[in-house]
């Protein structure tokens, strides 16, 4: 037996391996298990505050954690730091480049970053001692756009790249800490665990892992979406992954049984989803469609109790907290209230 | 996704995140091109949209080695004339569809259960559900019958609850009803929506409503493409 054949064939073994051990703690469905749990009923979602400013095409955006600020990115090269009760813009930082694909707000609301297909990632300091807002650092090393970043602190950022990488940055010294590799597509999306030890990323593979970040290592694979995984984020309590791909669906994976528990999809959707938010409790998911539709999931059933079309403004969610945001061409769905 | 061998071809139609920025930003190299060099648009073309059937690795992979040459510093009036195109094309997405000029009275369950499933799958159908002598429904009519004028892509529809054949469905405590539907779905369903308003109400505050749900577009938004926006204002 050649070695190539011999390796493909502990490749295969290793894979009937790991699906037999999945298999084995299967011990229920999540449709079994959430069968006696009543029912949410139709959400009908209600506009709260309209924020208007940006001249174009907005790409993305990101609540503070405070959930009164938030930052949001256009094309019109504008990144806007918003307070969401008052409407009022707080910032208006001008970019060097139209095409940003991503923005984010530091823990702490001293930083924002944003990043795009000019492959870096910049950080801006809010809270700069004349009161302006600079350039703080430019992160340059990927080799593909920035599709992605979230910082863990003000020290500390990580980037998702089209160069099919995902980086952690020192922001001090503007340097690469560690590259995180092993995607064998783009990068299009990353998401922090909450106690922020590691992090998730969605790419073209088809795929979303699961990193170590201080190890730089990556601890599990997740596979089943029969397309590119746009959009990715945490169960609130941090102990599953939620995933949106082109292929229409949404999927539940659970890090400790290391599996799919349940798949978001229904025969009337055919377009990807390319953003996804779940409530604070984690009863309903909100995903944003390519169509410019947000559907409603009620995450323990799988059905979609709600749906909300794309308008030109940014509507907040009536009656329940959402953390991060729809984000859909020209308009940003943005979610916030308290929750009851 | 991928596949471009004729002139025209349209680029692979992802509209948001990551991807639509870099279908926007391609649309944008393609429209910037001098026109009277058709030669140059082909040539673009073929760079940008390399078939990817025939590479594996390069399926995974949304933007090629050429395509991240061509990135530069952008001539700010070109790419406002873009934005402003992106705006008008989004504006054009939303207002497709027949147009309609007034309220439509529907004359049975059939029709109102075809009127439902029948409409084109981006027309919103809002039907009116009244009844003669029933506190509300009259001013909702003269409100629906301003709105019909004003949002001729939304089909505003009115049946008497008698007519629908479940009048006993639809007690007075419940009208008027607002059902609001689009591509046979159901959007919006307010029972007894006059709670809402105050006694005296107008086609605004059912506007208002409506918008807050999210379920009328915005008539008519000027992007203030020509002001300048200030940077580093605050407000």
């Amino acid at each position: 037996m050649g070695e190539m054949e011999q390796l493909r064939k502990e490749a295969e073994s290793l894979k009937d391996q790991i699906t037999a051990a999945r298999k084995a703690v299967q011990d229920s469905t999540l449709q079994e298990a959430a069968a006696g749990i009543t029912v949410v009923g139709r959400i009908q979602m209600k506009t709260r505050k309209t924020l208007r400013g940006h001249l174009a095409k907005i790409y993305a955006m990101h609540w503070s954690t405070d959930s009164k600020l938030c930052v949001s990115a256009s094309q019109d090269g504008k990144l806007i730091v918003w307070d969401s009760v008052t409407t009022n813009k707080v910032n208006a930082i001008p970019l060097k480049s139209s095409w940003v694909m991503t923005c984010a707000y530091a823990p702490s609301g001293n930083l924002v970053a944003c990043g795009g297909l000019d492959n870096m990632c910049s950080i801006y300091n809010l809270k700069g001692k004349d009161g302006n807002v600079k350039v703080m650092r430019e992160l340059a090393a990927h080799t593909g756009y920035l599709s992605c970043c979230r910082f863990i602190s003000d020290t500390e950022i990580i980037t998702s790249s089209g160069d099919c990488t995902c980086i952690l940055w020192d922001i001090e010294t503007g340097t690469q800490k560690t590259v995180f590799a092993g995607h064998q597509g783009d990068c299009m999306s990353l998401a922090v665990a909450p106690d922020f030890k590691c992090f998730i990323s969605g790419a073209c593979d088809f795929t979303a892992k699961l990193w170590d970040i201080r190890e730089g290592t990556c601890r599990q694979t997740f596979g089943g979406h029969e397309s590119d995984v746009n959009a990715i984020g945490f169960f609130p309590n941090g102990n599953a992954v939620i995933t949106g791909s082109d292929d229409a669906t949404l999927k539940l994976f659970d890090l400790r049984a290391d599996q799919e528990l349940i798949t978001y999809q229904d025969s009337s959707i055919m377009c990807g989803v390319t953003s996804l938010a779940p409530s604070l409790s984690g009863r309903l998911l909100l995903a944003g469609y390519d169509d410019f539709n947000v559907n409603i999931w009620d995450m323990l059933k799988a059905e979609r109790v709600g749906k909300y079309m794309w308008k030109l403004y940014i509507p907040l969610e009536n009656g329940r907290k959402v953390d991060p945001a729809e984000d859909s061409e020209g308009s940003c769905r943005v979610a916030a209230g308290t929750e009851h | 996704m991928s596949s471009v061998n004729q002139e025209e071809e349209e680029l692979p139609a992802n509209h948001t995140g990551p991807k639509g920025v870099i279908n926007d930003w391609r649309r944008y190299k393609l429209d910037s091109v001098d026109q009277t060099v058709p030669q140059k648009k082909r040539e673009l073309l073929r760079q940008m949209s390399n078939p990817r059937d025939d590479d594996k690795e390069r399926q995974n992979r949304k933007m090629s080695a050429q395509e991240y040459e061509l990135i530069q510093e952008e001539d700010e009036r070109c790419l406002k004339r873009y934005r402003k195109q992106c705006m008008q094309e989004m504006h054009e997405r939303l207002s497709f569809g027949p147009k309609f000029e007034c309220v439509h009275e529907l004359e049975s369950g059939e029709a109102f259960l075809e009127v439902i499933e029948k409409e084109h799958r981006l027309t919103l159908v809002v039907v009116h559900i009244y009844q003669h002598g029933v506190k509300g429904c009259e001013q909702m009519n003269s409100c629906l019958d301003c709105l019909a004028a004003e949002y001729p892509t939304v089909k505003f529809c009115r049946i008497d609850a008698v007519a629908t054949g479940a009048a006993e469905r639809f007690s007075s405590e419940v009208l008027p009803t607002l059902l609001v539907y689009k591509a046979g779905e159901l959007l919006g369903n307010f029972l007894a929506i006059t709670k809402h308003f105050n006694e005296e109400f107008f086609a605004t505050d059912v506007e208002g409503f409506l918008n807050e749900y999210g379920l009328l577009s915005e008539k008519e938004f000027s992007a203030c493409g020509d002001d300048e926006d200030d940077a580093g204002e605050v407000e």
